[in-house]
């Protein structure tokens, strides 16, 4: 039997090239997809912890502020607390290199500069004595750089690098080239080591600390040193392990990974498809084989294993081609992720690619997995079947005729209680949203069958038309209904995802427009967003506010603050009493007179929505925050809409801000302009007068234009995974016509030998190739919609609580149908061509 | 002369001022970086030379004594505060943690009776928040930070302080308390701690001619400030596994700064302040080689009523009459000697072998710090206690400072 399953394979193989070549390529392309995803995944969490990794060290415990920096007179009374070995200060602050190459934002090159006391034993990679460190404390600047950067940029030690810290231009020294990738292999090459006490002047903050790392002596309890920490430091701090910091950042960042995930799993989803269509037509093609080897006595579970067996060679294949493709996509695709992380998260870029074995033993059981899986239905009904009736000229067809009703009403079924189980309550579980899309694309492939026969039966066909390929379809529903099924599941992915996308994107400039109202917009160059240290010097609010032509400045404090319940929020102050406050927040909730009143003059504060549908906060409840003084509990006025991933925030007025948390650093200042000044004219104007390069300075529309960039980058790795899954998705329409093309012979061959031309039946192939598009598109479109209505009312709000109102992208549909159809004629030009080949003398074959 | 004359000759006393001193008068006060050198001629003023001396590279606080309990019990200690000066001015950074200084301190306890050593160690740089040299009462900078100003100013006998090692709270001090050293230290992982006070019983002694104590031989050889206390009465508390007990004995206090390294032939150093019995004190200092050859020595003889005279190499010799191979570093350093200074000959030994302090802060940082007894010629009768330093031995690891 053994030599038989290498002879019957090698003869598959031989007998159909193409369509071998297709199956190996789907299977590799799902797993492609799931393995790329997956160290996508990885490396955004382990480039966090890489470059903390690599300052930190192995510290058991990190003291963090609630409040956005720690006084380090704190430091005595860590050090002097029992089971403390060692405590470090850290100081960090994000900066940007100033120079005329990395300008743009696009090319922007930030750096990750890190403060530490260079004489507590840290495990930096020093090699000299102590008094070589003379220059590192003394020289103003010097900063220990990566050789990986140094090498990248062209620097060499003792050069200049001019960069942007907060408001100020500052010029750091290469001192010397630390490997800080030799201790951690994931930092990011853009870590910049500095002492301590240079970092406490590039932050303008001295006597301020971001965090303090402890390492415990030998035998010392983890849980009772961070009480007594607790106890000893007060409620400003939080004392946290390095695995509740992972926690909490690998919980930030769940939403994105499942998403991805989803997607990855749904490529996959698509891939299965393919080899179950393709074994299926293979089988149907060697039903006389499995018919003689059953008559000879081969007993089922052998020809259930003969299949089995072959299938599982083909999905070793596509294991083998998948698992480089996997990782050289996820290496090709990471700094597209990386933007999206950065922009979303404000995390750490990812640097470098780390796969551990594991990952692929996943993907390659997913893989051969899913190839038997999608064989097993077919192969059991192969093995079950009576010798007689394999060897019998019956064809199969009729057989998935007769099921179309049923599968249909399965389909249904399934998408009814899906939707009956969210009504009735399935809505309050966060991931209902998709058990909701998981129904979706299960049902849509079930429905499949029934819709081609319904929509291709009252076809009247004159000649060699369109509607002959079409009706074809129909009668061929066991090798069309899988290919259309694929393409249709393909197709809602990529019409629900550009839905959702392009809704999104209209909802946010909409609401770009409406609070993006300033004319010009000022903030430090090297701050990523809300909750970085990139301070704007304080008297620039009043330099800029004696601008000529400003009427009015606006300013903005935001920092991560913590609630009762030790959650992380954004805390925003701006200046609510101005006129133009109140439209720069559109309120979901709350009357917005007397709400920005209240915010102003009382006290109160708006919230977020995406907070408020987290923690369920609405007008009338309070916000109860870690102050420097200890918990204060903020009345609400308003929920406003905001477009969050991290979480949500909460937005008091600059006063309120200053009072409790003593707090007076500003991150940005927006400028109103008198009517009919040049917001871009006013901008050049400044950026000539004013001696900092280091801001920021955009006009209304240009940070815009900013933020819809950042949005797209943000999207762009979801677009590439529905590349993936169309890509499959066609393949699959080739495979199909491939079969067909066999399938058919003798009835081709009856048509060339009653004079048909080879022009006539490339037609009725492309004929065919288009009519799945087409079929791919009309249910790929309802369920596309539906998908959308699922990801923008379910998923994003339970996920990160955003509205987005639901915009119809037609253009984009139109596009994407045109793609679809122009693909589908593509992959059918291979088999039309083949088809068209079939000599009259085939005639007296048997039609399988 | 014209005005554009006088102007560039300002500007030239100006620049000459300006420039390390070296380069104007041969290279004889300054280190080619620019540290201030020892000198035979430095002008000594006491109290003020007991506080620190930033313009030198390095300066230490030395205390090593024998201490008896009420019980019988006897203990050697050491206290030590280094200053390493990293750079000669506090650097002109918005930080508190702009340092100038790096303070490493050392404090040993043997318990003689049980026969165990016992040491601790810290390294902090000279920041308000965790350690300081404060300038003499009548020196005070203006430009000092205001917090450590004050924190000082509470505290005018102030020589030195650091926080004690992490995990134990309090501070590492050393005051002049007018007549002596008050030292405090502790240490909860090392399980001990001292809080010693101490009396002169004998007035300061200049080691060399002038507290010019030179180490190499040659016209401008290596050399440092160098005076010490030989007698100080001693009386406080000794803390060890959890018991506190009152103590009083006897210490020897050394004090120098300079900004000299060995020179590169040097190796290490054999160091003994010996505490004669008859009221005579005896410092001896060897400069090995790489080879253990003696590079240069030197000695003083302090006799009871504080009379001094100083020993030139060839007035006195020691002899390594035994060896102890450390378990912890593989070290084999010289574990008993014969003394010859002048008529007298003299027997010394270690209380205990194994008094090597082996530092975790600074990499490769070990030597033999130890208690030790003298006896006289025939080995049998007392003749008095003392100190012995040990360092560069094993794997040819010169100090650092």
């Amino acid at each position: 039997m053994l030599r038989f399953f290498g002879r019957s394979l090698a003869a598959h193989v031989r007998g159909g090239r193409s369509l071998f070549a297709l199956t190996v390529f789907g299977v590799a392309l799902g797993v492609a997809a799931v393995l790329a995803i997956q160290i996508i995944n990885r490396s955004s969490l382990a480039a966090f912890e890489g470059s903390m990794q690599a300052v930190s060290g192995e510290a058991d415990l990190t003291i963090l502020g609630r409040t956005p920096s720690l006084a380090d007179s704190l430091l005595p009374v860590v050090l002097g607390r029992p089971g403390v070995a060692a405590a470090l200060p850290l100081v960090r602050l994000p900066a940007a290199v100033a120079s005329k190459a990395h300008a743009s934002r696009a090319n922007a090159l930030f750096l990750d500069i890190i403060g530490v006391d260079f004489f507590t034993p840290v495990r930096l990679p020093w090699q000299g004595a102590p008094g070589d460190l003379a220059a590192a404390l003394g020289q103003r600047g010097w900063a220990a750089f990566t050789p990986t950067l140094a090498q990248q940029q062209g620097w060499t030690v003792g050069d200049s690098v001019r960069v942007w810290v907060g408001s100020r231009e500052v010029c750091l020294v290469v001192g010397a080239l630390i490997d800080f990738q030799s201790l951690s292999p994931l930092a990011s090459s853009k870590l910049v080591v500095v002492d301590i006490a240079q970092a406490q002047v590039l932050l303008g903050r001295p006597g301020f600390v971001n965090q303090i790392d402890v390492v415990l002596a030998e035998g010392a309890d983890r849980e009772r040193v961070a009480a007594d920490l607790i106890t000893q430091l007060g409620a400003g701090v939080r004392v946290v392990t390095p695995q509740q910091r992972s926690t909490q950042t690998a919980g930030l960042l769940a939403a994105f990974r499942l998403n991805l995930t989803a997607l990855s799993l749904i490529s996959l989803f698509v891939g299965l498809f393919l080899v179950y269509a393709a074994t299926q037509a293979s089988l149907v093609r060697r039903r006389a084989e499995f018919g003689t080897l059953r008559s000879l006595g081969a007993s089922r579970g052998q020809v259930l294993a003969l299949i089995l067996g072959e299938v599982s060679v083909l999905g070793l294949l596509g294991v083998a081609l998948g698992l480089p493709l996997g990782y050289w996509s996820a290496r090709a695709n990471v700094d597209v992720v990386s933007i999206a992380l950065t922009n979303l998260y404000l995390l750490d870029e990812i640097a470098a690619v780390r796969v551990p074995l594991s990952l692929y033993a996943q993907a390659a059981a997913i893989g051969i997995g899913g190839a038997v899986l999608g064989a097993l239905i077919p192969a059991l009904d192969m093995s079950r079947r009576d010798p007689r009736a394999l060897l019998s000229a019956f064809t199969m067809h009729e057989r998935i005729d007769a099921l179309a009703p049923r599968l249909a009403q399965l389909g249904i079924g399934i998408l009814g209680l899906s939707g009956l189980w969210f009504v009735a309550g399935g809505q309050r579980w966060q991931h209902a949203g998709f058990v909701l899309a998981v129904a979706l694309l299960a049902g849509l492939p079930l429905l499949t069958p029934w819709t081609i026969r319904r929509l291709t039966g009252p076809l009247r066909v004159n000649g060699f038309g369109l509607g002959y390929s079409l009706k074809s379809l129909g009668a061929r529903l066991q090798s069309s209904a899988f290919a259309v099924a694929a393409l249709a599941v393909a197709v809602s992915m990529l019409v629900g995802i550009s839905i959702m996308v392009d809704s999104f994107r209209d909802t946010l400039e909409v609401w770009i427009q409406t609070t993006v109202q300033a004319d010009i917009y000022v903030s430090p160059a090297a701050w990523r967003g809300p909750g970085e240290e990139g301070y704007l010097d304080r008297d620039l609010a009043r330099q800029l506010a004696a601008w000529p032509g400003v009427l009015a400045v606006d300013r903005l404090r935001s920092f991560a603050a913590y609630t009762e319940q030790d959650e992380r929020l954004m805390l925003v102050g701006v200046d609510v009493g101005l006129p133009v406050a109140s439209q720069r927040f559109s309120l979901l909730l709350g009357d917005p007179a007397t709400a920005f009143q209240r915010v102003h003059e009382e006290g109160f504060v708006l919230v977020g929505e995406t907070l408020a549908r987290r923690k369920n906060l609405w007008v009338g409840d309070e916000v109860r925050l870690y102050t420097p003084a200890g918990i204060r509990a903020f009345p609400i006025a308003g929920v406003y809409y905001d477009y969050d991933a991290r979480g949500g925030g909460v937005l008091m007025d600059l006063r309120t801000l200053s009072a409790h948390w003593q707090d007076d650093a500003l991150n940005g200042i927006a400028l109103y302009l008198q009517p009919g000044l040049d917001a871009d004219v006013v901008v050049d104007q400044l950026r000539a007068a004013l001696p900092v390069e280091a801001l920021d300075l955009l006009s209304n529309r240009r940070l815009r234009t900013e933020a819809i960039n950042i949005f797209d980058q943000t999207f762009a790795v979801t677009r590439l995974l529905q590349g993936i899954s169309l890509l499959i998705a066609v393949c699959g329409v080739a495979l199909m016509l491939l079969v067909m093309a066999r399938e058919q012979v003798s009835e081709l061959a009856l048509y060339r030998a009653l004079g048909s031309t080879r022009r006539q039946i490339f037609g009725l192939f492309v004929g065919k190739g288009l009519g799945m598009g087409g079929l791919g598109l009309v249910l790929g479109g309802a369920g596309g919609v539906i998908l959308a209505l699922i990801l923008i009312f379910v998923i994003n709000r339970a996920y990160f609580g955003w509205t987005i109102q639901l915009h119809w992208p037609w253009w984009s549909f139109g596009e994407q149908a045109l793609t679809i159809l122009a693909t589908s004629v593509a992959a059918s030009l291979y088999p039309a061509w083949k088809a068209s080949r079939t000599p009259a003398t085939e005639l007296g074959r048997e039609d399988s | 002369m014209t005005s554009r004359q006088l102007a560039a000759l300002c500007l030239g006393w100006l620049c000459a001022g300006l420039l390390p001193a070296h380069a104007a008068d041969g290279g004889a006060d300054r280190t080619e970086d620019g540290w201030l050198r020892a000198s035979p001629q430095y002008a000594w003023s006491f109290p003020r030379d007991h506080w620190s001396h930033p313009g030198y590279r390095s300066e230490w606080w030395y205390l090593t004594g024998h201490l008896q309990a009420a019980d019988g019990r006897r203990f050697g200690y050491q206290f030590t505060f280094f200053r390493v000066g990293l750079l000669q001015e506090v650097p002109d950074l918005d930080s508190p943690w702009g340092a100038r200084d790096l303070l490493m301190g050392h404090a040993a306890l043997t318990d003689l009776s049980s026969g165990e050593h016992h040491f601790s160690e810290v390294l902090y740089r000279a920041m308000p928040l965790l350690a300081g040299f404060p300038e003499a009462a009548a020196h005070k900078d203006a430009a000092a930070h205001k917090d450590a100003a004050a924190q000082e100013d509470a505290d005018p006998q102030l020589l030195a302080w650091c926080l004690a090692p992490a995990g134990t709270s309090g501070r590492w001090t050393l005051h002049f308390n007018g007549d002596g050293f008050d030292l405090r230290m502790m240490d909860a992982g090392a399980g001990f701690a001292l809080d010693l006070s101490t009396t002169a019983d004998k007035p300061l002694v200049f080691q060399g001619p002038g507290g010019f104590s030179a180490k190499a031989k040659g016209p401008d050889p290596g050399a440092s400030q160098y005076y010490s206390f030989t007698r100080l009465r001693t009386s406080g508390h000794v803390v060890l596994g959890g018991d506190t007990l009152a103590v009083d004995g006897s210490s020897w206090m050394d004090k120098e700064f300079g900004s000299d390294k060995l020179a590169p032939r040097q190796a290490g150093w054999d160091w003994f302040s010996l505490q004669l019995a008859d009221g005579r004190d005896i410092m001896l200092y060897v400069l090995r080689d790489a080879d253990g050859a003696i590079d240069h020595a030197s000695g003083t003889v302090i006799d009871a009523a504080g009379g001094v005279s100083y020993l030139a190499a060839d007035e006195f010799a020691i002899e390594s009459t035994a060896t102890w191979t450390s378990p912890h570093t593989g070290a084999v350093y010289p574990s008993g000697w014969t003394l010859r200074v002048g008529d007298v000959s003299l027997v010394v030994r270690p209380l205990l072998q194994d008094q090597e302090n082996v530092g975790q802060r600074v990499g490769d940082l070990f030597y033999w710090e130890g208690a030790v007894q003298v006896l006289d010629d025939d080995g049998n009768s007392h003749a008095g206690s003392g100190y012995v330093e040990l360092t560069g031995y094993g794997s040819g690891r010169r100090p650092g400072i």
